[in-house]
């Protein structure tokens, strides 16, 4: 056991957050989401410079890569990171450029998904590598963040078995990734508001029923970052992939509670940058079926429940 | 201890609802915020005809355009138009306590001016309480009023206005003390939004078109019959009239309304069925429920004329684990279509965002319920 980053992980996220420095963060985001669009140039930057290869590369891994997911999110970056740095990877499938979009079952809106030519399905046991219809696809407006689409299948093709439970394992711990990023960012925001913000002459968070508020906040989200770290570590087996997915996000509905009520009207305002992150928070956690779903599969891991 | 309605409240509700169910049959209710466009044009011409039923203003005393009724109908009233969408838009807060206010602490010439309109239901009224600074605390505003011969002169800035966009007049807390005096330098005024000096500015949020507006005020001026009771004496004014208020609008009529149509989409898909869908679906409901018998136990109070005890505080927290409930709900079991704009569900969730902040923040209750009933000490 060693919980501290390696120096590969160092690098990558060094090298990364120069990268998203120039290429994400809150004004772009604002700039992208205001168009709807998926934002290219980040995508060919980081597939430039090797970040869509870290799941598989020598020196690096998949938790490395799901580091770098995490990174991407907390910067609200505008791609579909978790197909591109950890699912796709995983099934062996080469990467297009462009969005792809993860679904189980008949997904309904989805992010990016005006844009996306691909789309895996998992139904079941079975995957699909479905070629969407880019033109046909049904784009709808949504306060969440992320331009979303109903998307128009015009072809598919099955996957190997074994395919179904990796994409989704994967997926979990991916989309659970992001969700942490930003959950990360959500909260610092509100303990800096805390800190700053007098009432009755005082701090906020100079009130206890504030702190011990924060402090679970940030307890949750603790337990999430490392419960994904690890299943990603381990290759994101089912019960742990599960696990990491149901904590992550009960955690996000706290999170998402606590830090709007914290910050009071403000963060209720499109000028603040809270709801970058808890609006687009909450189409992470439709995605993966709430908490509801990865709990389910929780426990059908561990106890074989079905 | 008797749980069933009056037969007289039955029958009004009835008749209320009937009439509503007329009325509101073609209106798109859009679910956005009660200051939008859509809303407040609707509201304009649909209290009119509240208004000529006499259901506008049904519990005001009678010379004041009234009908004399009780608190039981006056809620009946309340949840009636809350479970449908809320309706009268703005008007709620004219009708609810501004009139009510003006009508204790008002001069005859203010009640003949300010009162008949609000009883046609032809004027917007907003509230003009929080600043940059001054929200929980709301003693730290620093609004000034200045007397000037019979005039006073405002200067300041009021935020989070919700529908001063639509607003005629504010119902405005300005000091005319020093900072110094906290609530004991406030005073109340009901401004005219038309006044020079005063500009209403826009503020985009994500809970509801026109939640939050700016008033900035730059040497405007009003003439001295626009204060409101004495000078000084605004924060007693306030606790007062809002007293009666506390509870605030019954807003888990709309969020179990909002559960009922939730319900209705989960069973068309069949995923009713599932036991743990179920388990949400009944604790959200529960929750509502909760909200629902400890507002009424508030205006139980309140039909008895008893002085307004601290388990209104119990009733806001209530009802706001209600509407998050619900709308936490909508998100879990709806999934990506609940993020669609205007989707079941959508307003709901983001509208729960502010339920805790706005009239009275949770915490605030929180904190009330444990001095006041719990009596735990202060420090
Ligand atoms: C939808 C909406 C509509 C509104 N409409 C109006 C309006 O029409 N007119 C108007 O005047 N205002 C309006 N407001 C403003 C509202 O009254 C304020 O937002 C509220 O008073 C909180 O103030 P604040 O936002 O400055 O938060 P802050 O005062 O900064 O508080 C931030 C958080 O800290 C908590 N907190 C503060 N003090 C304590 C304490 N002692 N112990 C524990 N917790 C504490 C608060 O509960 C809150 O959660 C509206 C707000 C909303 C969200």
């Amino acid at each position: 056991m060693d919980f501290e980053p390696t120096q590969t992980q160092r690098a990558v996220l060094d090298a990364l957050g120069a990268l998203l420095a120039r290429y994400a963060g809150p004004e772009r985001s604002r700039a992208l989401a205001a168009r709807g669009e998926y934002d290219w140039n980040l995508e060919e930057a980081l597939r430039r410079d090797g970040f869509l290869d870290l799941f598989a590369a020598e020196d690096a891994g998949p938790l490395d890569a799901t580091l770098a997911v995490e990174a991407i999110a907390a910067e609200i970056g505008a791609v579909s990171a978790v197909p591109h740095l950890l699912v796709l990877p995983a099934l062996g499938l080469d990467r297009p450029a462009g969005p792809v979009v993860l679904a189980a079952g008949d997904p309904g809106p989805v992010r990016y998904g005006g844009e996306a030519t691909r789309m895996l399905v998992a139904d079941g046991d079975r995957c699909f590598a479905a070629d969407l219809d880019s033109v046909a696809a049904e784009r709808v407006p949504s306060a969440y963040g992320y331009p979303f689409a109903r998307v128009v299948i015009a072809g598919r093709a099955e996957l190997a078995p074994g395919s179904a439970a990796a994409m989704v394992n994967w997926w979990r711990v991916g989309v659970s990734a992001e969700a942490v990023g930003m959950m990360r960012r959500a909260a610092d925001i509100a303990v800096a508001y805390a800190k700053d913000r007098k009432v009755f002459r005082r701090s906020l968070g100079s009130f206890q029923a504030l702190q011990h508020r924060l402090a679970e906040v940030n307890v949750l989200v603790e337990g999430a970052r490392w419960l994904v770290y690890e299943a990603a570590f381990a290759g994101a087996p089912a019960e742990a992939a599960a696990v990491a997915a149901t904590h992550t996000m009960s955690a996000l509905g706290r999170v998402t509670r606590e830090t709007h009520q914290i910050m009071g009207a403000i963060g209720l305002t499109a000028e603040h940058d809270l709801h970058l992150w808890t609006l687009r928070l909450q189409a992470l956690r439709a995605e993966l079926g709430s908490w509801r779903t990865p709990s389910r599969a929780a426990a059908e891991a561990r106890w074989a429940t079905a | 201890m008797e749980f069933a309605w009056d037969q007289a409240d039955v029958a009004f509700r009835r008749e209320l609802g009937d009439f509503l169910d007329r009325e509101l049959a073609e209106w798109d209710r859009s679910e956005t915020g009660l200051g939008s466009a859509v809303y407040s044009e609707f509201s304009r011409g649909f209290v009119g005809r509240l208004a000529e039923k006499g259901w506008l203003t049904p519990h005001w005393p009678r010379e004041y355009g009234g009908g004399g009724q009780g608190a039981w109908q006056h809620f009946v009233l309340g949840e009636e138009m809350w479970r449908r969408g809320e309706p009268r838009g703005p008007q709620y807060m004219n009708v609810n306590w501004v009139g009510p206010a003006i009508i204790k602490y008002g001069t005859e010439d203010q009640r003949r001016k300010l009162l008949p309109p609000i009883a046609r239901g032809e004027v917007f009224w907003c509230q003009g309480f929080s600043e940059p600074e001054a929200g929980t605390d709301l003693a730290a505003l620093r609004t000034k009023a200045v007397r000037d011969g019979d005039s006073y002169v405002l200067n300041g800035q009021k935020i989070w206005t919700s529908y001063a966009n639509v607003a005629d007049y504010c119902f405005l807390l300005a000091r005319t003390g020093s900072a110094a005096d906290g609530r004991d330098g406030i005073s109340v005024f009901l401004l005219p939004l038309n006044t020079p000096g005063a500009q209403v500015r826009r503020i985009p949020g994500f809970v509801g078109d026109h939640s939050f507006n700016e008033l900035f005020l730059t040497d405007a001026r009003i003439p001295a019959d626009c204060l409101l009771g004495e000078e000084n004496k605004g924060w007693e004014i306030v606790r007062r009239t809002l007293a009666y208020e506390r509870v605030g609008a019954p807003r888990y009529a709309r969020a179990a309304l909002v559960l009922d149509r939730l319900a209705a989409e989960v069973r068309t898909s069949g995923r009713l069925a599932d036991p743990g869908i179920q388990e949400q679906f009944g604790r959200a409901r529960a929750a509502c429920e909760a909200a629902r018998v400890l507002v009424y136990r508030v205006i139980d109070e309140r039909a008895k004329a008893k002085e307004p005890s601290p388990m209104a505080y119990q009733a806001r927290a209530a009802m706001v684990q209600a509407e998050r409930a619900v709308g936490d709900l909508a998100l879990d079991v709806l999934g990506s279509e609940a993020l669609v704009e205007g989707a079941l569900g959508d307003a709901q969730f983001r509208n729960s965002l502010g339920a805790g902040i706005a009239a009275g923040s949770y915490e605030v209750q929180l904190n009330l319920i444990s001095r006041l009933i719990l009596e735990l000490p202060k420090d």
